[in-house]
């Protein structure tokens, strides 16, 4: 019977735990093995604490425990700043916490920052799983806040504390995130967008995935052959180009050591000449996932630069800044296009170059073919024959080589994925002399038919290389085409013809690909709106001016708009639910206690009534008033004739904020 | 508490004018103890019976005599001695011989208000037959029953220190008073009046009845009608059922001392002059009510009025 204050019970806490760890578990996840585990034994500590009414452990080990868990932090992950770390932190820090949390103030204050907690895992995944998982977060934190409530309630109004009825409960709690729902959709609409994100800073966006690299070596392209998630989508204004023409420029290498091709440093140059449009031109938009790069991705030749990027010399798209959030632009190419009629010697001397005394037998290959094809376009067509006709094999299985990487290749093993073929055959033309470049991006993409619109996987990576001919200019020419078809065909899962994985399966592919319908839609409509989209539907929808400044004060008008609504159907709803008369003397409870005057358990409410008007002298006269009232509008036999005036009292009843602070302590 | 307590105030007639006079009257010879002539004008208007148990010298007699004065009707004293045997309170039956018939005598217990005088000093049988007219509200002599006049009120006082040759209401005894409670010291303040002012016993003397049986009797009518809402019912459960599960408590309280705590609620009210009762009503009778039904664990350490306290401080008040 005996019950101490801060005797909290299990239904009430629980409830707040619950809405923590749900909050940190996508955290846990990516946390160090023994902080995740300290996270869940604190929260796990509490609730045997509630179960078995234990105090809290006092101030100096509650003080040792967390400096303790920071130091822990910062020592398993060497740092102090950062998305993860932060996040990390968060989360021990809210652990921490679980070892003070015997006020209500606690438990409210926790329930509070899951909102928090659960919003930054959009700062390391964008993608539509984490906003249902979200919105479920955020219900059971709100849960959690009105089971704060409910237990605050019946200790202040002095009724048996109940076990809840959870599914009632949920219930709330769906109802509050429902109501929150045309909320944030306005502002979603309205809230003024920046140019750029606020976050998107240059740190693992991806991961651990690695994505396509600046530089390529053998072995680069195919580790990605594993990786089944998307690298961007592309939506065409009219058909989509026959799949053999589906090749998504990239990063153009030119500099090769031996082993490792990579970009040029004049690669941020302007072209000498623009691309223009034509009739045949392909009209299409990108959705680029973040690569953490600064290209993005196009069909050949792209003839508008996006908003903060920039066309190179090569004919690459960068971006001024690494793509860190979910990037989308609209694009025009012509593949009809004559690239660099005349090579200048500059850049002919550095599609020839070779490191020295490198592939001695593919050197003197080259020499016997140039001897035997003195026309470039015959020697180009030799090698490919030769690809193509002899033994050689388009696998994943590569054996790693040594320094005469391409001699090994082409000679003895003839195994090999896109960036081998690319590479040996680009030495191999560079040593007959002629300029050749290797250029990396993807190839292919699947054609999703009922989002119409084409996904590119980091699977369908690839190399390929052009070389330049006198009046084609910079001609593309696929190695890999000439080995395996089916690459070019029916993209890179159809060439390897091997299962990946144990789960690739036709069934799990289409279930994927139905998803990405989803997500596809998602990026588009929703992380995509940026700026200027907003913009456009705003004038859609007729509004004149659509300056930020105008946006933000449309914003702020329609919300409390839709607040006042929302606030009005809700009420509407609680008003009629609960008594009147009890709503207000909790009111009037919790100002007599921010007045310094708390209920203590076991007092009358005349008893509290009478002591308030000792205490505040100035208002003893109102204080007697309304003590007579409520007890014949409680307790009285004709209670209604005294309900409302009790109401209009109690309301108009404001002590002056004076006494200590009020402080919830659960009475 | 009184002074904020919704004042009864529409009711007609002189009955709840005259409840304050006798009430007035007593408070005016008892000094400073308003809430012990509270609680025992609320025994008698619930139908019930007072043990007052304290020193020597508190004022016990005083305010069992005040009292009994107030309400009018007639009234009898009787000092409990150890010699004293049943037929000296209930009465003998006498053959006359005139007409060769018993005639019942009827002993100091036919009276409407009693005043049994260190009850603890009598032997078990003399005591038990004091509280079985208590509890039936008759007498039977010699196979005869004789109706105890209405309404009909005993007053008893108990010695609890002084315990030699003394014999003290057993507990299963105890419950046929309604409420127990003691007096204290007056304060400081009060006590100097009581050395400045004439002796009380003047006051005694001069005290005229307000009330008679007949309106004690209407009285209790009221206070059995008062109106009782749902959350102070559902207080007298929660006190109830909190005394049940106290881990101090061997045996909680019986549906009987509820019942007894509901009307103990509805007479408190009558007496403070409200139309209703609260919470407060509940809540003040119930230390009076409970301590002497309580049987605490010997092991636990904690005494009745221990437990009471605890309890009214933990359970919450709709």
């Amino acid at each position: 019977m005996k019950q101490s204050e801060q005797d909290i019970p299990l239904h009430t806490v629980g409830w707040t735990v619950a809405a923590m760890l749900v909050a940190a578990l996508p955290h846990l996840a990516e946390m160090p093995l023994g902080l995740a585990g300290l996270v869940v034994a604190a929260a796990a500590w509490r609730l045997a604490a509630a179960h078995s009414g234990w105090q809290p452990p006092p101030r100096w080990l509650r003080l040792m425990l967390t400096v303790g868990a920071v130091a822990l932090v910062v020592f398993t992950l060497g740092a102090l700043w950062g998305r993860r770390t932060a996040a990390t932190l968060l989360c021990v820090m809210l652990a921490a916490k679980m070892f003070e949390m015997f006020r209500l103030r606690d438990l409210r204050m926790v329930a509070s920052v899951c909102f928090f907690l659960i919003a930054t895992h959009f700062l390391f995944n964008e993608r539509l799983f984490y906003l249902v998982y979200l919105a479920a977060g955020a219900m059971v934190a709100v849960t959690a806040l009105i089971q704060i409530q409910r237990y605050e309630d019946s200790v202040l109004s002095g009724t048996t504390v109940r076990v809840p009825d959870h599914r009632r409960l949920i219930r709330q709690g769906a109802l509050m995130v429902a109501a929150a729902l045309p909320v944030a959709l306005t502002l979603f609409v309205l809230f003024p967008r920046l140019a750029q994100p606020l976050w998107g800073l240059p740190e693992q966006v991806m991961d651990g995935r690695t994505g396509l690299s600046d530089s390529m070596s053998p072995g680069s392209i195919a580790n990605l052959f594993l990786d089944d998630s998307p690298a961007f989508r592309a939506e065409f204004e009219d058909q989509p180009p026959p799949p053999q023409e589906r090749y998504w420029r990239g990063p153009v290498l030119w500099h090769f050591d031996g082993s490792t091709w990579r970009q040029s440093q004049f690669a941020s140059r302007q072209p000498a000449i623009p691309v223009e449009a034509a009739s045949d031109s392909i009209r299409y938009s990108i959705q680029l996932e973040p690569h953490e790069q600064r290209w993005l991705f196009v069909l050949d030749y792209p003839v508008n630069a996006p908003p903060e990027s920039h066309i190179s010399l090569d004919y690459q798209l960068i971006n001024r800044r690494p793509v860190t959030s979910l990037t989308q632009y609209e694009m025009v190419s012509t593949p009809d296009f004559l690239d660099m009629p005349g090579l200048h010697e500059n850049l002919r001397r550095q599609a020839l170059a070779l490191p020295s005394e490198r592939n001695p037998r593919t050197l003197e290959r080259a020499r016997e073919l140039r001897e035997r094809y003195p026309d470039d376009r015959d020697l180009v067509g030799a090698v490919l024959r030769w690809f193509n006709e002899e033994e050689f094999f388009y696998s994943l299985e590569t054996t790693p080589t040594g320094r005469h990487g391409a001699d090994e290749f082409l000679f003895d093993l003839r195994v090999g994925y896109c960036e081998h073929y690319a590479s040996a055959f680009a030495i191999l033309m560079r040593a007959a002399g002629v300029p050749t470049r290797v250029v990396t991006g993807y190839q292919g993409g699947d054609w999703q038919p009922n989002g119409r619109y084409l996904l590119i996987r980091q699977s369908d990576a690839h190399a390929w290389t052009e070389v330049w001919l006198e009046e084609s200019g910079w001609t593309r020419v696929d190695p890999t085409s000439a080995v395996a078809p089916d690459r070019i065909d029916q993209g890179s899962r159809g060439a390897i013809g091997q299962s990946r994985h144990l789960l690739d399966t036709d069934w799990l592919r289409n279930l994927r690909n139905r998803y990405d319908r989803f997500q596809h839609l998602w990026n588009r409509w929703i992380l995509g709106f940026d700026a200027e989209r907003q913009r456009r539907l705003l004038e859609r929808l007729g509004m004149p001016d659509t300056r930020p400044g105008a946006i933000a004060a449309v914003m702020v008008v329609a919300l409390a708009g839709v607040i006042a609504t929302v606030m009005l159907v809700l009420l509407g709803r609680s008003w009629r639910q609960t008594d009147p008369l009890l709503r207000a003397w909790l009111r009037l409870q919790r100002r007599l206690q921010k007045a310094g005057i708390r209920r203590a358990s076991g007092e009358t409410p005349l008893e509290l009534l009478e002591r308030a008007a000792d205490a505040l002298p100035d208002h003893t006269v109102e204080l007697q008033e309304l003590a007579e009232l409520y007890g014949h509008a409680r307790y009285g036999p004709q209670p209604a004739s005294q309900v409302q005036r009790f109401i209009e009292r109690s309301k108009a009843f404001k002590p002056g904020h004076t006494g200590e602070p009020a402080r919830l302590t659960g009475v | 508490m009184s002074e904020t307590a919704p004042r009864r105030s529409a009711r007609p007639g002189q009955l709840a004018d005259d409840l304050e006079r006798a009430r007035a009257a007593v408070n005016e010879v008892i000094v400073d103890k308003p809430d012990v002539v509270d609680l025992a004008f609320t025994a008698m208007l619930a139908g019930g019976h007072l043990l007052i148990e304290d020193l020597p010298g508190v004022g016990k007699t005083t305010l069992a005599q005040a009292l009994s004065l107030a309400m009018g009707g007639n009234w009898q004293r009787i000092q409990f001695t150890s010699d004293m045997l049943p037929a000296d309170i209930v009465g003998v039956s006498v053959f006359r011989r005139e007409d060769e018939t018993f005639e019942f005598r009827p002993g100091p217990v036919f009276a409407n208000v009693v005043l049994a005088d260190e009850i603890n000093r009598a032997t078990p049988r003399t005591q038990s037959a004091l509280l079985e007219a208590m509890a039936e509200g008759q007498v039977t002599v010699d196979g005869q029953t004789h109706p105890l006049p209405r309404p009909f009120f005993v007053i008893a006082t108990q010695n609890p220190l002084d315990l030699t040759g003394t014999y003290p209401l057993p507990d299963s005894q105890l419950d046929r008073f309604l409420l127990r409670t003691s007096i204290g010291y007056p304060s400081a303040a009060e006590e100097r009046r009581l050395l400045v002012e004439p002796d009380r016993r003047n006051l005694l003397e001069s005290m005229q009845p307000v009330l008679d049986p007949e309106r004690i009797s209407e009285l209790v009518d009221a206070a059995a009608a008062l109106h009782v809402a749902d959350p102070v019912l559902d207080y007298i459960q929660a006190l109830i059922a909190a005394s049940r599960a106290h881990a101090a408590v061997q045996t909680g309280l019986s549906p009987r001392a509820s019942l007894a705590l509901i009307q103990c609620a509805r007479a408190h009210a009558l007496v403070r002059q409200q139309d209703f009762c609260l919470p407060d009503n509940v809540k003040q009778v119930f230390p009076a009510l409970a301590v002497h039904r309580l049987q605490p664990l010997a092991e636990s350490g904690m005494s009745s009025e221990e437990i009471v306290a605890d309890i009214l401080a933990h359970t919450p008040v709709p």
